[in-house]
């Protein structure tokens, strides 16, 4: 526990990030809507949604950049707003767009991040840029946007936070970029035990990374479940015939010209999950990429589930 | 470990701004050589003061002798001082050495946190930092540390310059420009940084709040010496001794020229008296008009045979006097000063006011950066 923190502080912490009817308004368009959600410790959650569906906001809310209208939100147990201190203590944040200093070397980064972070484990991240054969001393403005990506995210896990916060890293690395990004993310926090919210628009990479799904639509959570429950649970077809007990969830334009329908299975929608994350995905269940898309449909309202 | 890291955060700032630091830097120390060489032009006339408080301006006084050889000497020894003092280039350092400190100040201040807006790098820092407190204060020391011994070599640079334009003058007795040399530069140089620093915050944009500060340290400065005559140092002066008003006299000759005398009591306010009573402008006025009786005089020419010639002359061609009343029942006026030997208390004031003024504009940008989004 931090200097300056009361017991009182933080709560009985049993999740690494929660939020309680979240709300986000900027002017008359509201960001995010009574967001509810719990991260568990040691998870790797993808956060995927549309441009403008509240990912970024939901990230700032997280970092105390931006505040609630209602609602709170709880980093390791910290409300960020009101012990701003302690919840950066605990976090590790990696912006949009790999903001780096334009005079300043690699090295010099980590100098400027030890400096302002106490605790900043300037060898750790040293190391993993390394592993990257990134060079120290080269001026950051000049590195490629994968290596300024790596570089925030060497930085950002230098702090030893217990939850990283990843804003749309890979947004624009190229695929070798985004997959080496990946696996040094996987690698810090299996070896670190800190969990991580990657937010996305590339649902094949979080796939790979991800263990839990968090869909964001217009500012509200459409599915927040374990990925392989995702997988498991939803049903692809081409008609409009459900698998049996099944809901609609959306319809979207698939491949070709067909239209596709996305159902959710009744027994995932009773118990919020299905099976076991090692229970092998069948043929017939859809894609997370599909999962996605008729989640993001139904956020539309082109039409299926009721989504409150 | 603190202080190692607030120096880091320092040299680091210096590394982020490094075409500010640089052009900041260069500029304070090619304008304080300029100042000094320009200085040692002028001392190096070697004027004696008499020749300068003799020199006419080169006006040749019909009724007098012809002046002797050392005379003529004298005077071109003080018109070739009048005319470096008033050339474009010696101007010109005078204008730059009163100006560079607001200047400064604004350049240094402007980027400092409208930059990282800018440029997105805040969310950067300010995820990292838990405190953004000791972030700005990393920021703020960085431009302190800058501009403190820059704008001190300048301030100290520009009273040589002064002791040289005014060598009847000593540059820490006298109010002379005096806020635009010595001390003050330095905390001209901060309120400028401040005020700008926090323009930039509020904004979150760099050239905005240049613009946006020229504006508004130019108008502080230009109403900075009325403000301050009419509020601050009004409660201090005290009436002009009569020493003061012989010296200030003999002074008045030594500059001359464009600027008009220089003198080293600073001039607060005055005050006029007819018998004892205080009385207005207008009082004086209405007395004069009443009492004085004004003739047309006859001015000698040098040959006295030709016929004097008043159409030329102006306001001298009359004089005026009132001769039934005694020179103490005359009206009274006595200037109320600031002597010139509390240059050091007035500077100290000023300066405190000024330091004030840029302690408010950082509590405001960190009000700001406390409060405000990295973006």
């Amino acid at each position: 526990m931090g200097a300056g923190i009361g017991a009182s502080t933080i709560s009985t912490v049993s999740a690494a990030l929660t939020a309680h009817g979240l709300t986000k308004r900027f002017k008359r368009k509201v960001a995010l809507d009574a967001v509810d959600i719990t991260i568990a410790p040691g998870s790797v959650t993808a956060l995927v949604g549309p441009n403008g569906a509240g990912k970024t906001t939901l990230i700032k809310v997280c970092m105390a950049f931006e505040r609630p209208n209602a609602g709170h939100v709880e980093v390791d147990g910290v409300d960020p707003w009101k012990h701003r201190s302690e919840a950066l203590r605990r976090v590790g944040y990696v912006p949009q767009t790999p903001a780096v200093y334009r005079g300043l070397s690699v090295e010099e980064h980590l100098t400027m991040a030890r400096s302002l972070h106490s605790g900043f484990d300037a060898d750790y991240a040293r190391r993993r840029l390394d592993q990257l054969a990134i060079p120290l001393d080269q001026r950051a403005d000049t590195l490629s946007g994968g290596q300024a990506a790596q570089l925030g995210l060497a930085i950002a896990l230098g702090t030893r936070a217990k939850v990283l916060l990843l804003d749309e890293p890979l947004a624009n690395l190229d695929p070798l970029a985004r997959r080496e990004f990946i696996q040094v993310l996987l690698d810090a926090v299996k070896s670190d035990g800190s969990t991580a919210l990657l937010s996305s628009h590339i649902v094949t990479d979080v796939e790979e990374a991800c263990d839990g799904l968090i869909i964001l639509g217009a500012g509200k959570v459409l599915l927040d479940c374990p990925l392989h429950v995702a997988r498991t649970a939803h049903r692809l077809t081409d008609s409009e015939t459900p698998p049996p007990g099944a809901t609609a969830v959306g319809s979207f334009a698939g491949k070709g010209t067909k239209r596709m329908t996305l159902w959710r299975l009744p027994d995932a929608a009773a118990s919020g999950g299905a099976g076991s994350p090692d229970a092998a995905a069948s043929d017939d269940d859809a894609s997370l990429e599909d999962v996605v898309l008729g989640y993001l449909a139904a956020g539309r309202g082109t039409f299926g589930l009721q989504l409150n | 470990m603190l202080a190692r890291n607030l120096l880091t955060r320092i040299w680091l700032t210096f590394k982020q701004q490094r075409f500010e630091t640089i052009a900041v830097t260069i500029v304070c120390v090619g304008l304080t050589v300029t100042a000094l060489i320009e200085a040692f032009r002028l001392n190096s006339l070697n004027v004696p003061l008499s020749c300068l408080q003799s020199y006419q301006g080169g006006y040749v006084d019909p009724y007098q002798a012809p002046i002797t050889a050392a005379q003529a000497h004298c005077n071109d020894l003080a018109k070739s001082f009048y005319d470096l003092r008033q050339s474009l280039d010696m101007s010109l350092v005078q204008l730059l050495l009163l100006f560079a400190p607001i200047l400064a100040g604004i350049v240094v201040g402007a980027p400092l946190v409208a930059k990282e807006i800018e440029q997105g790098t805040a969310p950067l820092s300010w995820a990292l930092s838990g405190s953004r407190r000791r972030w700005l204060l990393g920021k703020v020391l960085a431009g302190v540390v800058l501009l403190a011994p820059l704008m001190l070599a300048v301030g100290l640079a520009a009273n040589v310059l002064e002791g040289a334009l005014n060598p009847s003058l000593n540059p820490y007795a006298s109010f002379s420009n005096y806020l635009g040399r010595g001390i003050p530069d330095v905390f001209w140089a901060l309120a400028a940084f401040a005020g700008t620093f926090a323009l930039g915050t509020i904004l979150g944009r760099t050239l905005p709040a240049v613009v946006l500060a020229l504006v508004v340290c130019f108008f502080v400065r230009a109403a900075w010496d009325s403000g301050m005559t009419h509020f601050v140092l009004r409660s201090f002066a005290v009436p002009q001794s009569q020493e003061s008003q012989q010296s200030q006299q003999q002074q008045g000759y030594v500059v001359y020229g464009p600027g008009g005398p220089a003198y080293a009591d600073l001039n607060i306010y005055y005050r006029s008296y007819i018998d004892g009573r205080e009385v207005t402008d207008a009082e004086v006025n209405a007395w004069y008009n009443q009492n004085m009786v004004c003739v047309p005089i006859a001015v000698p020419t040098p040959d006295a045979s030709a016929t004097p010639d008043y159409s030329n002359m102006g306001n001298i061609a009359t004089a005026c006097e009132a001769p039934t009343i005694d020179q103490s029942h005359f009206p009274q006026q006595i200037l109320y000063v600031i002597p010139g030997s509390w240059y050091w208390q007035t500077v100290a004031l000023e300066s405190g006011l000024l330091l004030l003024g840029s302690l408010f504009c950082a509590a405001v940008a960190l009000f700001r950066v406390e409060r405000r989004r990295p973006y």
